[in-house]
């Protein structure tokens, strides 16, 4: 046997990748991106030096660390990936328009969703893109609300459902949307309910199974410029794991799921279609975030923009190859095949 | 006499019915759930 060291990797050859953020959701983001072959390097932007570093141990040769994802940045790089907490995303996303380079925000928060869609007049005068809703929810969701809109005539109600978080960060966007006032869309406006109006049971796929969710307007908008024509939209958020996950501050190991519910016409019946995902939380945010990344930059052939803008993944992704390399990477989505019956969800009141 | 007789007879028909419903039940209370099935390709419906 040889002593002589095993030659190292040769440098990876395709665009590189600015991932800001490495908590429990770009770690995972990080970890997908490096097994997707064409991806160049990544350069793994974060201020805390115990995560930058865990990041760069499990990544190895190919990534090179920043602690700043606001400074200067290497000249290659072809995309910014941002799983930073909500508040991080929007001046990270002027600095990407500033500077050429497409963003990806993989944000769940109502508001920061809005901050970064009023920036649509300088992203199109810039010529550059902003994507939003790359994660669990919104994100995924709102793909398989497509996929089960185009096997119905007509789309009339469409219900989102999610549990999970992912890390501290997820859990206080999480609490946030269930204290502020949710919103839903009825009959061609929007309607404000109280805190806490309806809580229901939803069934989510096993291990998961019933939890309690209230409504919330967290990727409702998203949910909206995708069903305009649609009378009722709503999304509910519900607490993982009977609450315990709050005190474990988001565990980034426990389960999420989101289900799906939309209702529509098909041929003359009234027709109801329910999907549903169940994984670790920050394990299906990650791998979204990544494959919408990996779309993006032309390595993956799963859907792309229309032109420059500011847009929800879900507009452009292609339902069946986003779900085929999902399923391949783990990620599996199920249908619910039930008892039909009525629209559970009951109305936010105004 | 004659109510008691009456009483008894309307004992016996109650107790006959509820033996011929309970019986001839079906149990046609709608089930309540489903499952889920895992979507596959090539067209994950």
């Amino acid at each position: 046997m040889s002593d002589a060291p095993e030659p190292r990797d040769p440098e990876p050859r395709g665009p590189a990748v600015l991932l800001a953020g490495v908590g429990a959701v770009g770690a995972r983001t990080a970890r997908q991106l490096v097994d997707t072959e064409g991806i160049g390097r990544l350069v793994l932007a974060e201020r805390r030096p115990d995560q930058r570093r865990a990041a760069l141990d499990a990544i190895g040769d190919r990534a090179v660390a920043l602690d700043d994802p606001y400074g200067e940045w290497p000249d290659d790089i072809a995309i910014v990936v941002s799983a930073l907490p909500a508040s991080g995303d929007a001046p990270l996303a002027r600095l990407a328009i500033e500077r050429g380079v497409p963003f990806l925000s993989g944000t769940e928060d109502a508001d920061t969703i809005d901050e970064l869609l009023a920036l649509q007049p300088i992203v199109r005068a810039a010529s550059a893109s902003v994507v939003i809703g790359s994660g669990l929810a919104p994100g995924l969701s709102d793909v398989l609300a497509r996929h089960a809109a185009s096997a119905l005539d007509d789309v009339d109600e469409v219900h989102i459902a999610r549990v999970g978080t992912s890390g501290p960060a997820s859990v206080a966007t999480m609490k946030r949307a269930l204290r502020e006032r949710p919103r839903e869309w009825r009959d061609g406006a929007w309607h404000e309910g109280r805190r806490r109006p309806t809580r229901e049971l939803v069934w989510f796929p096993e291990p998961v199974g019933g939890r309690d969710c209230d409504a919330v307007a967290s990727g409702i908008v998203l949910l909206q410029r995708q069903f305009p024509d649609a009378q009722r939209l709503t999304v509910r958020y519900g607490e993982g794991d009977d609450g315990a996950n709050w005190r474990r501050a988001g565990d980034a190991a426990s389960w999420g799921a989101v289900r799906v519910e939309v209702w529509g016409r098909r041929g003359r019946a009234r027709d109801s279609i329910v999907y549903g995902v169940v994984e670790r939380t920050a394990v299906a945010s990650g791998t979204m975030l990544a494959l919408v990344a990996a779309s993006l930059l032309g390595v993956l052939d799963l859907g792309r923009p229309p032109g420059p803008g500011v847009f929800a993944a879900s507009e452009f992704l292609e339902p069946v190859p986003l779900l085929t390399e999902l399923a391949r990477r783990g990620v599996k989505a199920a249908t619910f095949e039930g008892v039909g019956g009525e629209s559970p969800v009951t109305p936010a009141r105004g | 006499m004659k109510a008691f007789r009456r009483g008894l007879v309307v004992a016996s028909i109650a107790l006959l019915a509820g033996a011929i419903v309970r019986l001839r039940g079906k149990g046609t209370v709608q089930p309540t759930s489903g499952g889920w099935r895992e979507l596959k390709g090539p067209d994950f419906r």
